[in-house]
């Protein structure tokens, strides 16, 4: 899909507010899911402040001197300076929103009240559920990560828990922001009145670890990480690591593509036999793999059947045969930044990618 | 004017455990009419997964599956029988989406791909989930759950400093539970596109590029500047000064983020306790948070918002990732029972009398127990 009129998105316009004041991580979330939406050809204008997004000089920093993080969560997307804390500005700004379909706003912002009464459908992004009253407490990736239980998952039982790598916290409720966002274009298309729509990391998060409290309620002890302990552990392999994966269908398959005599014993034959001696487990598991190469490991595990995952880096993936052959990787000629090679949204409608426009340098 | 916004939708569901059930259950919460698809010969694996007891109607009991599958009507109808095949033919007619996660080919073998259903139903948007895409020399890779955290990226920028990458891990299999939150709008994009153009679409996920996509800025960097590094990076993040978790006097963790370092935190945090030292950066302006645990977020109805509630006969049940007009979620029905629905569904969607329904029963098309015994 190179033109834009051909987009499914095409007839509709947004609006993203980014105000001043903001915590971070409701930028992204916001951010994301107005660049999902103008990927599939919505026309999203984006209002920086003064000065413009902070996100423009958050790492990691592209060699041209861009935000690669600015650079990926605004693609095809409009921008336009408005200085909120100014009369004018602020009515420039309702007169923008009165003619566009959905507003989308973090829940602290200066303007949030007036956005939420206005003809367009608001998206609100919050830090914390409505109930806390919780507008401006302080706010952190890290901070969500940890509210919602994810971190607690993570790492080694006697050691910090840890969090996972990238923006998840924000990504995930900008995903979510994003459907939110969808269900008042498709309520508005269908001439039914449009929900507002409001997202909350801090929930967000707890829905997405949502195994940790159904673990709690079902045997009144919550998961937890258990690192050494776990039934899927990574190993070191010749060149790297991969991460051990299989289901209790996939243990036959995996004994004997791993072919060691030790894992014969009867003890290693049921899943709570495996659990209790999962020190032996590994032990017998690890020399299987060190002399051989992850793809090596990728192939011949996938010729049974069996799921190990290969650990790839981001800049592996650039070279991802699957990712390759698949077009998931698009590349952008940015007026600044020079040559750009990213992910492109995560779906292929009819066989067809969302490529996306360079995001928008500052104009006030 | 109350009318739920995907009223009026209605999804053949061939969603299992997460990816795919997930998707068609946040279609249900807006409203849309879900038949969720099993057979007595497979069953959704949540259901043998959360197994809880070994007594009749055991399929019917597993919390994960009961977590997963409200707001749904249940059918149960063999897949592998000409005759089960046929009535899915049927029922294609009257839906506006499906829903699938199943390995590559095997709803194609079944004569009930995209190809053939599109065939009888233009308008129908046909959302594929699986592990690596529809096309690619990977496309019939197995994977589950963290396997993905593997191949996605993810792995190799979490663990502790300078030491091996890590997984989310079986109890979490974080992959796994983003992809609903982006196909579910992606369908509804489609579904509004097909009632604007009268076509339908394919919509092809990898859950592995879904994964990836959440590290776009870091695949972007590496794109322009080779010398970008990855690892994993502990608790810290690039563009914050301090950011860590930290020990507290009563053993419990909590979570801090810095504007500018300070030395002292560590020593800080271990002569408080947790809830103390959380209240004290608060109120210093600075970003703090208990590591909570899965009791604590059960406890704490107010930061669970709307993201758990009860369903009629009390059991837990997934929630909401958002609000709409500052609500919840609505339980109308529990997770079905294995082909719950199925005489219901077949005889208001298709008109099948009683003897058809016999016929059907008789012949093993339809079922309500597993074909399958101990799984």
């Amino acid at each position: 899909m190179t033109e834009a009129s051909s987009r499914p998105l095409a007839r509709f316009t947004i609006i993203e507010v980014n105000d001043a004041k903001i915590p971070l991580c409701l930028r992204l979330a916001t951010s994301l899911a107005a660049k999902i939406a103008a990927d599939l050809g919505a026309d999203v204008l984006k209002i920086e402040p003064s000065g413009g997004d902070p996100v423009r000089r958050a790492p990691p920093v592209l060699p041209q001197g861009g935000s690669a993080l600015f650079q990926f969560l605004n693609t095809s997307k409009r921008s336009l300076m408005l200085d909120l804390a100014s009369e004018s500005g602020r009515t420039a700004l309702t007169q923008l929103v009165e003619k566009a379909d959905v507003v989308l706003f973090e829940e602290p912002a200066s303007i949030a009240s007036a956005l939420r009464a206005g003809k367009a459908t608001p998206v609100e992004i919050a830090a914390f559920p409505l109930e806390t009253d919780a507008a401006q407490r302080p706010v952190s990736e890290l901070a969500i990560q940890a509210l919602g239980g994810l971190m607690h998952m993570v790492g080694e039982p006697a050691r910090k828990p840890l969090k996972l790598g990238g923006h998840q916290a924000s990504y995930a409720a900008g995903l979510t922001a994003f459907t939110g966002l969808m269900t008042a274009l498709a309520a508005r298309d269908a001439g039914r009145r449009a929900p507002p729509v409001r997202v909350s990391l801090a929930e967000v998060m707890q829905w997405v670890n949502w195994k940790a409290a159904s673990g709690a309620a079902a045997s009144g002890i919550s998961p937890g990480r258990e690192g050494r302990n776990s039934e899927f552990q990574v190993l070191p392999c010749r060149d790297g690591h991969v991460a051990v994966v299989y289901t209790v269908t996939q243990w036959p398959a995996t004994r004997t593509l791993i072919g060691d005599a030790r894992l014969d014993d009867p003890k290693f034959s049921t899943r709570a036999g495996r659990r209790q001696n999962i020190a032996e487990l590994y032990a017998a598991l690890a020399p299987w793999f060190e002399d051989k190469t992850r793809d090596e490991i990728q192939k011949v595990a996938q010729a049974k059947g069996v799921p190990f995952g290969p650990i790839f880096s981001p800049a592996e993936l650039l070279l991802t045969e699957q990712y390759v052959a698949r077009g998931f990787l698009a590349d952008m000629t940015h007026p600044t930044q020079g040559r750009l090679r990213l992910p492109q949204l995560p779906v292929q409608w009819n066989g067809r990618s969302f490529t996306p426009r360079p995001a928008p340098e500052l104009a006030p | 004017m109350s009318e739920r916004p995907l009223a009026g939708i209605r999804v053949l569901d061939f969603g299992l455990l997460t990816a795919g059930a997930n998707t068609s259950a946040m279609l249900a919460d807006l409203g849309a009419d879900v038949i969720k698809i099993e057979s007595g010969a497979y069953l959704d694996p949540f259901r043998v997964v959360g197994k809880i007891d070994s007594d009749e109607g055991w399929w019917n009991r597993s919390p994960q599956f009961r977590f997963t599958n409200r707001n749904k009507r249940g059918l149960a109808l063999n897949l592998k029988d000409p005759e089960g095949q046929r009535v899915i033919r049927e029922l294609a007619v009257h839906c506006d989406v499906v829903v699938e996660n199943f390995r590559r080919g095997v709803l194609d073998r079944a004569g009930l791909g995209y190809k053939e259903l599109s065939a009888i139903n233009p308008r129908l948007v046909f959302a594929a989930i699986s592990s690596q895409g529809d096309t690619g020399p990977e496309r019939m890779n197995v994977s589950f759950g963290s396997t993905l955290d593997a191949t996605s990226g993810i792995a190799s920028l979490t663990g502790y400093e300078g030491e091996e990458p890590r997984i989310s891990g079986m109890d979490v299999n974080y992959p796994d539970q983003i992809v609903s939150l982006f196909a579910t709008g992606i369908v509804i994009a489609a579904v509004t596109e097909a009632r604007y153009t009268g076509k339908g679409a394919f919509l092809d996920f990898s859950q592995r590029e879904v994964a990836s996509f959440t590290l776009g800025e870091e695949i972007l960097a590496a794109s322009a500047d080779p010398a970008h590094r990855f690892a994993p990076r502990g608790n810290s993040e690039a563009g914050v000064a301090q950011q860590d978790a930290y020990r507290c006097a009563d053993g419990r963790w909590l979570a801090v983020s810095l504007d500018a370092p300070d030395p002292s935190m560590e020593a800080f945090c271990a002569s408080k306790d947790r809830d103390t030292a959380v209240a004290m950066l608060l109120d210093k302006g600075i970003a703090a948070a208990p590591c909570l645990d899965g009791n604590d977020l059960l406890r704490d109805t107010r930061l669970q918002g709307v993201t758990l509630v009860r369903d009629e006969s009390g059991g837990l049940v997934k929630g909401l990732p958002y609000r709409l007009d500052g609500k919840g979620l609505a339980i109308e029905r529990p997770a079905p029972d294995l082909g719950q629905h199925t005489d219901e569904v077949l005889r208001e969607l298709l008109g099948y009398d009683d003897a058809r329904l016999k016929e059907l029963n008789d012949s093993g098309v339809t079922s309500t127990t597993p074909t399958i015994g101990e799984v």
